[in-house]
């Protein structure tokens, strides 16, 4: 008997399983949110104390399968085949037992202790389905606790079946399941072969994998015997079934489930619509689905602008106010201005992350919880192929209207690393909250409102031929959507709240340092005067290709820091808010565009570093400034002459 | 005396046998992953306008497609029963 009293677990299923539900509830705040290590997946852990463990709790990004497919795939099966959880808790939805047994099926090769925890057990009764599931328990050999995470029922009965697991030594899970005949001969022949091989994957997991031609587990092997014996074995599999090796495994593994499923479950009664189900109809519709779509974002729009406009004025108001106690303590120096630089990026933050971020988030969240952005998503995603991406685009796409650099980083719901990048390209180029700033400030106040929406429709031209030139350009296939619809259900309010927290709180860890480090150094060079320098040196590309006034130099390098600063810095140095006086529209129109495009702003910078490394950061921010003077210029050019 | 057509030119509510999938060895394992391979049964729930995705129920499950995946997945049409 173990008598451990620390406790490595993971939870691992399919999307949509009512997973991360579970996890929090289990976790609560103890939770972490962070990075596979050199990965853009998300890895979520959290710990729980429970009679006497201290059970570290793991949450595996949702998948379909435990192959090569996407990063998620390798990295969740390397996890629990190399770092041997305790026990792995495997959510199953009960309303999608079919297609969750073939997972199922692959996690049990594993060969680790597994409990299935069967999700959603309340909602196969009102779809007439009845599931018989000590039945099932025999039949899989696993411990199987009927769950409903929403309400929290089961759940500490699911960890004590894992702890009787452990108690039990039951260190290994025996699988009492077996393919088909020709098959299973094979997966003993190379289990043999395999014997001499050092590895921490078990045995028949890896002859398994061998004949489904996986390409990971063959350069891990990396021995001619058993390859070449391996080849062998497949190419006679394929002579019996007439299809690829792989293609046998995963219709043995069909077959499997849909023989277990014959033995445990039974439709009682037809299925009737339900509310939800119309809803979902309506939603999805050709016409109306789009006019809902529509009307959701402008609404979430509105009330998220709205909302931040009249917080941040007031949060404004707290800052100047400080402003002028820190020179009455700390009097006018230059060490003093500096330290109050650094202090201003913190509020500037503050400023954008809880008026902007923290409404849009929720309201986001929101809406996937209830099951809404999948709709989008679908809705969508024959418009976002034309620009080289999926549906599932949409969401970071979205995110980026707020603010670019949570949308940088929800780019990991993107399967392949092209796509990821793909999208993280796309999103810079959405004008953001600050940008939406300088938009209606500039020229919706002063040029007219329908130029400002111009400027938005010409936005998403863009964002729409770049996408289709870069879709062109990166090396590798568009993937296609493949995407679970979640029926609508009520959206879980802990669920939300804690997902916007811990975004949150990310984002602040990435900005912050960035935005004060770059500000102290900007003020420096504010205070060596030699802002006027820079104006001067940009003056070529401002002055002669932008037509802008000399001072945008300053403008565009203060930008860098926060877009919207370009703004509140105009007035300043030209002493009037009413730019009219000042610029012509031309002018103003231009120094929007520029505004839009022309680099990612620092603390994005810092998001897209994280995500996809400095090279492709470097090369994103330098098209960007090279895009945007060339595209204003020409503008700008064919606009003097339009206005006369 | 059973046509075979694409999934694609399915129109909802009609049930289709998957007899093979076209794609290449990517496609086709990713397919049998999600249960997708010959012999399911799929019905068309809806397909999204514009040539968009097709949402399809097998297993008593539903699963959006992409509609260039889906233009892979030949079937042959089941008559419905009733």
């Amino acid at each position: 008997m173990r008598n451990k009293k620390k406790l490595n677990i993971v939870l691992a299923g399919q999307a949509n399983v009512g997973k991360s539900v579970i996890f929090n509830h289990l976790t609560g705040l103890h939770q972490h949110i962070g990075n596979w290590a050199g990965k853009t997946v998300e890895k979520a852990e959290g710990t729980l104390f429970y009679k006497g463990y201290s059970i570290d709790v793991l949450d595996l990004p949702g998948i379909y399968s435990l192959t090569t497919y996407s990063l998620e795939e390798l990295i969740s099966r390397e996890y629990i085949a190399v770092q041997k959880p305790d026990f792995v808790i495997n959510v199953v939805s009960a309303t999608n037992l079919e297609r969750n047994l073939l997972f199922t099926l692959q996690l049990l090769e594993l060969e680790r202790p597994i409990v299935i925890a069967l999700n959603m057990f309340d909602l196969i009764k009102h779809k007439g389905i009845e599931i018989d599931f000590q039945k099932l328990e025999e039949l899989l050999n696993v411990p199987i606790v009927p769950t409903i995470g929403a309400q929290r029922k089961g759940l500490t009965k699911v960890l004590d079946s894992g702890i009787k697991l452990i108690r039990n030594s039951a260190s290994k899970h025996k699988s009492l399941l077996k393919y088909g005949k020709e098959v299973e001969e094979r997966i003993e022949v190379l289990i043999k072969d395999l014997a001499n091989i050092k590895t921490l994957y078990p045995k028949r997991w890896l002859a398994i994998k061998l004949l489904e031609k996986d390409k990971a587990i063959e350069m891990l092997i990396n021995n001619t015997g058993v390859l070449s014996k391996t080849k062998k074995l497949i190419n006679e599999l394929e002579k019996i079934h007439g299809h690829d090796s792989s293609i046998v495994i995963a219709q043995e593994r069909c077959f499997l489930s849909s023989q277990i499923l014959q033995k445990v479950m039974k439709i009682t009664k037809p299925k009737k619509i339900t509310l939800s189900e119309k809803w979902g109809n309506v939603t999805s519709h050709k016409f109306w689905g789009y006019l809902i779509m529509v009307t959701i974002l402008l609404l979430m729009f509105l009330s998220v602008f709205q909302f931040g406009d009249w917080f941040s004025s007031m949060l404004e108001k707290i800052g100047s106010g400080f402003h002028t106690k820190w020179d009455a303590v700390f009097g006018v120096s230059v060490l003093a201005s500096l330290a109050w630089s650094a202090i201003e990026g913190v509020i500037a933050l503050i400023e954008i992350a809880l008026p902007y971020i923290i409404p849009f988030y929720l309201i986001l969240f929101l809406l996937e919880d209830w099951g809404y952005l999948a709709r989008v998503a679908f809705l969508t995603d024959s418009f976002m192929h034309r620009m080289g991406v999926h549906g599932k685009a949409c969401i970071p796409l979205i995110l980026g209207f707020g603010c670019n650099v949570p949308a940088c980083l929800s780019c990991r719901i993107m399967e392949t690393e092209r796509e990821r990048f793909l999208t993280g390209f796309l999103t810079t180029l959405v004008p953001c909250a600050a940008v939406t700033v300088i938009i209606m400030g500039l020229v919706g106040k002063f040029v007219g409102i329908g130029w400002a929406l111009g400027l938005y429709l010409f936005a998403i031209i863009v964002i729409f031929i770049l996408g289709k030139i870069a879709s062109k350009i990166l090396p590798g296939e568009p993937t296609e959507l493949i995407m679970e619809m979640p029926e609508y259900k009520q959206p879980n309010l802990k669920t939300v709240i804690l997902q916007t927290w811990f975004r949150l709180k990310k984002f602040i860890c990435i900005a912050t340092p960035v935005v004060v480090i770059s500000g102290v150094i900007i003020e420096a060079v504010r205070l060596l005067n030699g802002l006027p320098f820079i104006a001067n040196l940009l003056s070529p590309i401002t002055v002669n290709w932008l037509g802008l006034p000399s001072i945008t130099g300053i403008l565009l390098i203060l930008g860098i820091l926060r877009k919207e600063l370009i703004l509140v810095m105009l007035a300043t140095l030209m002493g009037t808010t009413n730019f009219i006086e000042v610029m012509t529209p031309v002018q103003m129109i231009t120094l929007a565009l520029v505004s839009m495009f022309y680099i990612p702003c620092v603390a994005t910078i810092a998001a897209l570093w994280k995500e996809f490394g400095w090279k492709k950061t470097l090369i994103i921010s330098l098209f960007e400034i090279t895009f945007a003077i060339v595209i204003a210029g020409i503008i700008s050019k064919i606009l003097t002459i339009l206005w006369i | 005396m059973e046509k075979e057509l694409l999934l694609t030119d399915l129109e909802p509510n009609q049930k289709g046998e998957i007899v093979s999938v076209l794609g290449g060895a990517m496609a086709t394992k990713r397919l049998a992953d999600l249960g997708l391979s010959s012999g399911t049964k799929i019905k068309i729930i809806k397909k999204a306008p514009f040539s968009g995705p097709i949402k399809i129920e097998f297993y008593e499950s539903r699963l959006v497609l992409g509609r260039g995946l889906a233009s892979k997945i030949l079937v042959k049409i089941i008559q419905n029963e009733e």
